[in-house]
């Protein structure tokens, strides 16, 4: 059996509103959108959303689509706030609850829209009058939802969903204006470093609470029925720019195989090296993304993805950064109309779209290797639009005691790009579906008993090509006191793929570094695990795959590598055929150099 | 005292004498000089003082606005840099926060990869290391290394040096070590600290604001050093003092050494501009609005007193800065902005600009966009014959060409369409306002707009009825606002410390210590600029957070001894802030002193009240009669419009809409609903009425 995810249809209101109207609704909408994010980053207590940006705020029309979404907030958080809605909506009329002026709503499932367990989101409903007309939301992800240990990363060893923590299903923590008290104390019992992660919602709720309020405001301008036939018009707007980006692209069936690690040290062999298969169907302005062929779900193990909230917005959110490029396009408002020509498949109770009660809790990685396995798809139908194969990423939680206190922290480790046309990959960022920021090394090392011993780009390893990967980078942490990590990665098994020539990228690493140096390799997902005073860990990020054939990058660039010391000159030798003497290439020898290559093919 | 402002722009470099004890006032324009923007400078002061019968050699102090940092940033034309950094730590600006700038986009750039301040091979690293809470030294610094760095970037052809070395913002004697030792093995070299250009925590932002520090440090330096020969060499007697974006003017040997303060010279030159103008009224809650040809400058004033930007907020060129800045918005909205169909069929106006080449259509050089000027043209907004007083004639065919076919794309009404693409563009205008005032809890209602350059005044009335400002000023001279703005300027110098104290339990002596060592640094600045220490005032300030929480607000400090008493009342003050801006504050939770801060501004004479117009006649004022379109109830009518000179314009005489007002640098719009008066001490101000 097997599930199609289609957006609701679009409803036809009859309505219509002068062009002028519906930019300047739309461009209102997104200034709320982003007054919202930008309360919430700077209210919210965890390094995890004010530092890291792991959050998200967003405006949804009364149905449970999507109209607006703060610009700075992570994709990832922004992109299912529609789908909590939707979920929320649905649970709701199951249970025959209403909706009502003063209602504040918690949701976290993953089997009805949520992203995941720890991204919790809090809605607003927009009510004027007796009429709901919208929901004003924020989600963010919290440092703690009561899971089996401290953090909410990095519990790679949840066996099912009631072992990720508190589930929250269309909860009201107020109800019509009043706070439900009980819930809020379930909360502050049941999450460890309660103080921050309550400080947290309450910053969501405020946030959310603005949104609502602005929202009406808007409302009280241009009423109901203009508010409406505007966001109708600027969804079919969205809508027509994707399918004319879509229709750019020939018509065929694109068909790409990456793998993620799973459990690279387990002894179970359906837990390892599991394959996520895209099939590309572009007929038309349209796109049917299949995932048959993607391994069956980890029944036991949280790297089972959320079709609605992460798997959709993975798939979304590469098609669009590929077709629809900001830096080609200049901004597009992202809201329902968006993905209305994307039609995704998914066999039911594969690791795209597992059966309740799976667990997911650790779905980031896999879910970000799926961005870069519908990338692959797309490079064949538009090579010169996507890059080669991106650096995944690792989540470590780190945590402690400080006197009787629980301390937990949160880091993402980045990734790096592939190489792409006319450009070389970006090197050690947040890669697809994330763009979170690290923490500064003087603010870690100031609250928490950690330091950073090193922070650099990885040298001698990147995917070679005519546009080279990106690097990647080395970060270690030490650790000032006993305590323990909690790791959820990707990528220590599988090189980033290369493109048209290109040479693959380089794998993730992770070690534990004794004081005596002595050094253990670390597998890509360790659950909460002890490390004692002095000891560190190493984590070696990916590097990106190549674009193009390496003889034929320009000397010139590959000199540089060598003289800013990202490559060694056996290296330019090696893979580029470029022969440095004396801090300059050697052109005779270059082409002779590679000449030979050519001929010995 | 005789003093002169000099702001040069792309185009103008503009000139305003006063002196200020006759209260005598003069301006001048003259045309930039790209190559060396000094000769205009010098250019300028002698022709202005030719013409005006000044003596040149007698003129005490020139103020400067200059956008020389601030061009070799943006066109990333600067220094070959070097680096001496922490051992383990030599890519910290490579990899910065490890965000990418843009969400959705594979082929986009990132400014401190693509264009590094410091290439990595000029990033050398050497053994040291400091740790947190007081700077202990876990690893002493390796002098030897330090010498065989700087060794190495000398033999490379490095021209600047920035030593960046984590947690230096808790002891600066590592670096400065290191800066003697490159300077001994490199005299002459620019050496910049990444601790004496921000002694503050978040080690990308300050090592970036080092790199760049030294990045535009020798072309600033050398600029500065030439203009000043050249003034002496041309018999200008002044002394030379450059805007820096902190509102207050630094002297030319502190520009030299940080040129990283003048990255918003001209603008914050303008915001002061606009303050002083809208004080000359008697309003002082402000937003000040710029509107030239390809962007909008935004500020704000409250209370007479402009905001700073928050460390976090401020960026150039796509890098991070942290300096302390004017809070200055700016956005891609102006004369030149492009209106187009994009690919969905959506009706889109910027943040493209056809600039001032070919630029608008109606300039008649060849530009074939529709512009935000041919709109105004189209809708009879601008007299051809009468733009910029006469000195260009605006071509009305091919202005309507343009936006004939912007329209038979929308399917709309010429008129329609040329009426939307100024709505669209003013409603990105308020948006933009909207997210300096209504975020941070300003209600826009309390204000006065304040509108200049070209642009400004054309959209200043509808701009503000969008947002329910009651009020538009513009200014005597809205074209050089930012030159009149150097004479209202004064010295000033910041200090800041990182302190990371619980509100709780601050360590007052140390607060006590720490302030006191910053107020005794400005002022030593202030000894070595000759400035009376009777001018010299502290303003102290800290940026204070909840613990845990990672932007901070900037709360007053009282001067004096810092008690627990004191502390209290800044913590209440504190808590009344977050309630202020976010619409919340944590009772009960604890907060951190993060950073505390000293501006020292020492007082120099300013511009005075300029001499009250003389009123005119509406008969007198009046140039022409024409018919100009304005939306009035949701369509677009034509209106019998004056078009009024406004030095002919009679004064407290109410003026309805629709009106323009012309003049020779900028045009103003009265729309429909709207009256306005030219009141006595210069300005006109238009009573904003109901629209759309």
């Amino acid at each position: 059996m097997t599930l199609e995810l289609t957006p609701p249809p679009a409803t036809d209101t009859g309505r219509t509103v002068d062009q002028v109207t519906v930019s300047v609704i739309q461009g209102a909408l997104e200034n709320i959108a982003v007054e919202m994010g930008y309360r919430l980053m700077r209210m919210s207590y965890s390094s995890i959303i004010r530092e890291s940006e792991d959050f998200g705020a967003g405006l949804v029309d009364a149905s449970g689509r999507g109209l607006a979404e703060s610009a700075q907030s992570t994709p990832l958080q922004s992109g299912p706030i529609p789908g909590y809605i939707r979920g929320i909506l649905k649970i709701m009329a199951e249970r025959g609850e209403e909706i009502r002026p003063g209602d504040v709503i918690m949701h976290n499932d993953a089997y009805s829209g949520a992203s995941h367990g720890p991204d919790v989101a809090f809605v607003v409903p927009i009510f004027h009058g007796e009429r709901l007309v919208a929901f004003a939301a924020t989600t963010a992800h919290h440092l703690d939802i009561g899971a089996l240990t401290p953090g909410s990363c990095g519990i790679v060893d949840a066996i099912d969903a009631y072992a990720e923590g508190l589930q929250l299903r269309a909860i009201k923590v107020y109800d019509a204006g009043q706070r439900v008290a009980p819930v809020w104390q379930i909360l502050r019992d049941n999450i460890r470093i309660s103080d921050l992660v309550v400080g947290d919602m309450e910053a969501q709720i405020a946030a959310a609470r603005i949104g609502a309020k602005r929202y009406l405001e808007l409302v009280e301008r241009y009423g109901v029925e203009t508010m409406e036939a505007a966001a109708e018009a600027a969804m079919d707007h969205a809508e027509r720019l994707m399918r004319q980006a879509i229709a750019r692209l020939p018509d065929g069936v694109y068909t790409a195989t990456t793998h993620i690690d799973g459990y690279e040290d387990s002894s179970n062999p359906s837990h390892k090296a599991l394959p996520l298969v895209v099939t590309l169907r572009v007929a038309g302005d349209e796109i049917e993304v299949d995932l048959t062929g993607t391994a069956p779900q980890v029944p036991d193990r949280p790297i089972n993805m959320p079709l609605v909230g992460t798997v959709d917005i993975a798939i979304w959110l590469t098609i669009r950064s590929v077709l629809l490029d900001t830096a080609v396009y200049g901004h597009i408002p992202v809201n329902d109309g968006l993905t209305r020509p994307i039609r995704i498949k998914a066999p039911r109770g594969c690791l795209a779209n597992p059966i309740y009660p799976a667990p997911t809790i650790a779905r980031f990685c896999p879910g970000n290797q799926l961005a870069d396995t519908v990338m692959k798809a797309l490079a064949q139908a538009a090579p010169t639009q996507v890059s080669g194969g991106i650096g995944n990423l690792k989540v470590i939680a780190f945590s402690g005691f400080r006197g009787e206190k629980h301390w937990v922290h949160m880091e993402i480790f980045e990734g790096a790009y592939g190489g792409r046309y006319g450009r070389d990959g970006m090197d050690a960022v947040d890669t697809l579906y994330a763009n979170t920021r690290n923490n500064p090394i003087e603010d870690i090392e100031t609250h928490l008993p950690l330091r950073v011993a090193r922070y650099e780009l990885r040298e001698n390893a990147c995917g070679a090509g005519k546009w080279r990967g990106g690097f990647g980078s080395v970060r270690e942490f030490a650790y000032l006191s006993d305590g323990a990590a909690s790791v959820e990665g990707e990528g220590h098994c599988f090189d980033p793929w290369g493109l048209v020539g290109g040479g693959h990228g380089a794998s993730a690493q992770l070690r534990l570094v004794r004081e005596d140096g002595e050094q253990t390799p670390l597998p890509s997902k360790v659950p909460h695990k002890r490390i004692g005073t002095g000891e560190r860990l190493r984590c070696v990020g990916p590097a990106g795959g190549g674009y193009g054939d390496p003889l034929e990058r320009d000397p010139s660039k590959v000199l540089d590598d060598v003289l800013d010391g990202l490559i060694s000159e056996d290296i330019a030798e090696r893979d580029y055929g470029v022969v440095i003497l004396e801090d300059r290439v050697d052109v005779a020898a270059t082409a002779a150099r590679r000449e030979a290559r050519i001929a010995a093919g | 005292m005789r003093l002169v402002g000099v702001d040069v722009g792309g185009t103008f470099t503009d000139l305003v004498f006063t002196d200020t004890e006759s209260g005598r006032t003069v301006i001048h324009k003259t045309p930039t000089t790209p190559d060396d923007p000094s000769r205009g400078v010098i250019a300028g002061v002698i022709e202005l003082c030719r013409r005006n019968g000044i003596d040149p050699g007698a003129l005490d102090h020139l103020l400067h606005g200059t956008t020389i940092a601030t061009n070799a940033v943006l066109e990333y034309d600067g220094a070959v840099a070097g680096m001496v950094t922490t051992e383990g730590y030599r890519d910290i600006l490579h990899i910065g926060r490890h965000q990418r700038p843009q969400h959705y986009s594979i082929m986009q750039e990132i400014p401190w990869q693509e264009r590094p301040l410091v290439r990595r091979r000029h990033r050398k690293t050497v053994r040291e290391r400091l740790i947190p809470p007081r700077g202990e030294v876990l690893e002493p610094l390796d002098e030897e290394a330090v010498r065989e760095a700087a060794r190495s970037l000398k033999a490379e052809g490095v021209e600047a040096v920035a030593v960046c070395f984590l947690f230096s913002y808790l002891d600066r004697r590592h670096e400065n070590r290191a800066r003697e030792i490159i300077l001994e093995e490199c005299p002459g070299c620019f050496v910049t600290t990444s601790s004496s250009v921000a002694q503050q925590f978040r080690e990308f932002e300050r090592f970036t604001t080092a790199a760049m520090n030294a990045f535009i440090g020798p072309k600033v330096r050398t600029y500065v050093d030439r203009l000043e020969r050249n003034m002496g060499e041309s018999g200008i007697g002044a002394d030379l003092h450059v805007m820096g974006s902190n509102g207050g003017v630094a002297t030319a040997k502190m520009v030299a050494e940080k040129p990283i303060l003048t990255l918003l010279s001209g603008p914050a030159a303008g915001v002061l501009g606009g303050a002083w103008s809208g004080a000359l009224s008697g309003f002082d809650n402000l937003i000040t609005f710029d509107v030239g040809g390809t962007s909008a400058d935004i500020g704000t004033v409250v209370g007479g007193a402009f905001a700073e930007a928050t460390a976090r907020d401020t960026w150039i060129g796509g890098y991070p800065v942290l300096a302390p800045m004017i809070d200055i918005h700016t956005i891609g909205a102006g004369g030149g902005s492009i209106a187009y169909v994009d690919a969905g069929g959506g009706f889109r106006v910027g943040p493209r600009s056809a600039g001032a080449r070919p630029g608008p259509a109606a300039y008649g050089h060849g530009g074939d966009k529709p512009t935000v000027t041919d709109a105004h043209v189209v809708l009879g907004r601008l007299d051809p014959e009468n733009f910029l007083g006469g000195e260009m004639a605006l071509n009305v065919d091919a202005a309507t060409g343009v936006m004939e076919r912007l329209a038979g794309g929308l399917g709309m009404g010429l008129h329609e369409t040329a009426s939307g693409v100024l709505t669209i563009l003013n409603a990105n205008m308020a948006n933009a306002i909207r997210s300096r005032t209504v975020q941070k809890g300003l209600d826009p209602r309390d204000f006065t707009l304040v509108a200049f350059g070209g642009a400004g005044p054309l959209h200043a009335a509808e701009v503000a009825a969008l947002l329910g400002i009651p009020r538009v000023i513009v200014p005597h001279y809205p074209g050089i606002t930012s030159a009149v703005g150097l004479l209202t300027s004064d010295l000033k110098y910041d200090a800041v410390r990182t302190e990371f104290q619980i509100g709780s339990a601050v360590d007052c002596e140390r607060l006590n210590r720490d302030f006191a060592a910053m107020e005794a640094e400005i002022s030593g600045q202030f000894r070595e600029d000759r400035v009376d220490p009777a001018a010299v005032a502290f303003l102290r300030s800290g940026d204070l957070r909840y613990v845990g929480q990672g932007y901070e607000l900037r709360i007053a400090f009282p001067a004096g001894t810092i008690t627990q008493q004191a502390m209290a009342a800044v913590l209440d003050a504190f808590t009344a802030a977050h309630e202020a801006e976010y619409g919340h504050a944590f009772e009960g939770s604890e907060i951190e002193v993060v950073n505390i801060r000293v501006a020292g501004v020492g007082r120099i004479p300013k511009i005075g009240t300029p001499a009250p117009p003389e009123g005119g006649s509406l008969a007198a004022a009046t140039a022409s009669v024409r018919m100009c379109h304005f939306p009035v109830k949701g369509t677009i009518r034509p209106l019998e419009t004056p078009f009024l000179k406004r030095e002919a314009l009679p004064l407290q005489t109410p003026i309805k809409g629709p009106a323009v007002i012309l003049q020779t640098d900028t045009t103003t719009v009265v729309p429909q609903g709207s009256s306005l008066i030219a009141d006595g001490k210069g300005n006109l101000i238009i009573s904003v009425g109901e629209t759309v």
